[in-house]
């Protein structure tokens, strides 16, 4: 048995978790950043990074029950996201894989995402939604590479729902405030509905809505109408990249995840295509350390290893870019 | 409509039925209705699409590219009639095709859509399954639902975006000399006014968060 500690900093969270080769999750904690006000700065949150790091990774190995002598690969966000985030993260990896003596895997992101969701599920090859606050991409596997098939052409569907929300006074996240608000709206306000192709754009949207609420229309129909047409267009992407690769499953993971709304749409979605359809569970999927730690054990199962000089951070790092050769 | 035909094919957001009047065959495009939308947004997205897609496809004839004409819509039921063009997509035929071949179709796809641009006109959805070749080579531009008018520099880069985009998820392994030969088509029918709109493309590309 292999046994992997991740690292996850990619952005306002940081994470570090343990996964046995045999897809145990034997420990997963991590603590994000809420900023008083305003959105989350990079500077800001890799010294959030940098301050709970060395103590999140050893409440990891407490919770897991081992001694560090026991971990025998370390695993980390390589990319892509945000430069400071990242490099703060990167340390702390390149120090614990030279200081233990084992080798060292850099993992990406989104591809981390996808391969929890799927342990999981049990899922072999789904189409993935993955939403969050900074990311809103439907991705599918196809010739040797996952696949961004969809995407948001300007900001992600979280950072909507966060910016829409400092607008009208919420905190941040917003995203369960305005799913509560949403469940008590009953008039629906048409706001852009904005489907290019497989992407979307939430830009439009963003801007009419607050337009609704300076108009001192009622908050909770706003919510009602600004999920309902961001989740559509969701919807309609995601059933567009299904009808297109003809693959029998669908995961929805992410931040965004969590929304009851959102879920029962693809799960309407999936339905309709006689898809399978999982929701991965709130400690999976948001950003944490098990997803980087379990796609570190599949790489390394390939021989997919860094050496510490060529273990710079890659904050463009494109899904496509990641060979996986743990997959047929 | 209430005609019979058998489906040919159901994608994201129609039905497609191959029906036979006065002796020719016809495509019957159904939007069905979505349970899993709120009623408002569904018939909504419905009539615009149909509406979007009948526009579109006289307009690009009117422009010069070769597109099914339109017959009959229903806006009850949102279904429009329109000539069956007997074709294969691209998306099908590309791996089987030599790469001279395939670089000619995608030059003249490239042309098509710099024709649209000119006359002010984006597809909204360019992908190679909504380019029909026949068996003489002619090719047409299906699928003209997403489909917008009075298009600015920004909608024509989304449009090439979009094709790049499904040229990296639909054909990886030949993706370079696809897109090299469409841009050429592109740039070659259009002259300097296809410089901003590459330019924009490019900005697209980058404005997503990560890349």
């Amino acid at each position: 048995m292999t046994i992997c500690l991740g690292l996850e900093g990619t952005a306002h969270s940081f994470g570090a978790g343990i996964v046995s080769s045999e897809g145990l999750v034997l420990s997963n904690v991590w603590d994000m950043l809420r900023p008083d006000e305003g959105g989350i700065h990079p500077r800001e949150a890799s010294q959030h990074h940098a301050y709970l790091g060395p103590l999140l990774i050893r409440q990891s190995i407490d919770d897991a029950g081992i001694s560090p002598k026991q971990i025998d690969i370390i695993a980390f966000s390589q990319g892509p996201g945000l430069g400071p985030c990242l490099r703060t993260t990167a340390t702390m990896a390149r120090s614990l894989s030279l200081h233990l003596g084992v080798p060292l895997i850099g993992v990406n992101h989104c591809v981390a995402h996808i391969e929890i969701g799927s342990l999981e599920s049990g899922f072999n090859d789904p189409v993935t939604i993955y939403v969050s606050g900074g990311n809103s991409q439907v991705i599918a596997f196809a010739g040797g590479r996952y696949r961004t098939f969809g995407e948001t052409l300007d900001i992600a569907i979280g950072n909507m729902l966060d910016v829409f929300g400092r607008h009208v006074g919420m905190r941040f996240p917003a995203g369960p405030k305005v799913e509560k608000l949403a469940k008590m709206g009953s008039t629906y306000h048409t706001l852009p509905y904005s489907v290019k192709g497989m992407d979307i754009s939430y830009s439009g949207m963003l801007t009419s809505a607050r337009r609704l609420f300076d108009e001192g229309l009622p908050l909770d129909d706003i919510c009602y109408s600004i999920q309902e047409t961001a989740f559509g267009m969701l919807a309609e992407v995601a059933e567009r990249a299904i009808a297109h690769t003809k693959k029998n499953e669908v995961l929805l993971t992410g931040g965004v995840a969590r929304n009851n709304r959102l879920t029962e749409i693809l799960q309407g979605v999936a339905d309709r295509h006689g898809a399978r359809f999982h929701r991965v569970s709130p400690p999976l999927a948001g950003d944490q350390g098990a997803m980087i730690a379990w796609t570190g054990i599949l790489q390394y199962g390939v021989g997919d290893t860094l050496e510490i000089s060529s273990s710079g951070v890659l904050p463009k790092w494109r899904t496509d870019e990641q060979d996986i050769g743990w997959k047929e | 409509m209430r005609l019979e035909g058998a489906h040919i094919a159901i994608g994201a957001e129609s039905i497609i039925t191959k029906v036979a009047l006065w002796d020719r065959s016809f495509v019957l495009k159904t939007r069905p209705s979505k349970p899993y939308l709120i009623p408002a947004i569904d018939s909504s997205l419905r009539a615009s699409r149909t509406s979007r897609e009948c526009k579109g496809l006289n307009v690009a004839r009117s422009l010069g590219v070769p597109t099914p004409a339109v017959h009959a819509i229903d806006l009850n039921d949102y279904s429009i009639l329109m000539d069956y063009i007997p074709g294969t997509p691209l998306k099908q035929v590309a791996s089987t095709l030599g790469s001279t071949t395939l670089g000619n179709l995608c030059y003249r796809f490239g042309r098509i859509i710099a024709k649209l641009h000119r006359g002010g006109m984006v597809h909204g959805d360019p992908t190679t399954s909504n380019l029909l070749i026949t068996s003489n080579e002619k090719t047409w531009i299906i699928d003209f639902g997403l489909s917008e008018m009075n298009a600015t520099v920004e909608m024509k880069g989304v449009d090439l975006h979009l094709i790049k985009r499904a040229l990296e998820t639909s054909h990886w392994d030949m993706q370079e000399n696809m897109l090299s030969r469409t841009i050429e088509g592109y740039v070659d029918e259009l002259g300097k006014e296809a410089e901003p709109v590459l330019e924009r493309m490019d900005a697209i590309r980058e404005r997503g968060r990560y890349h």
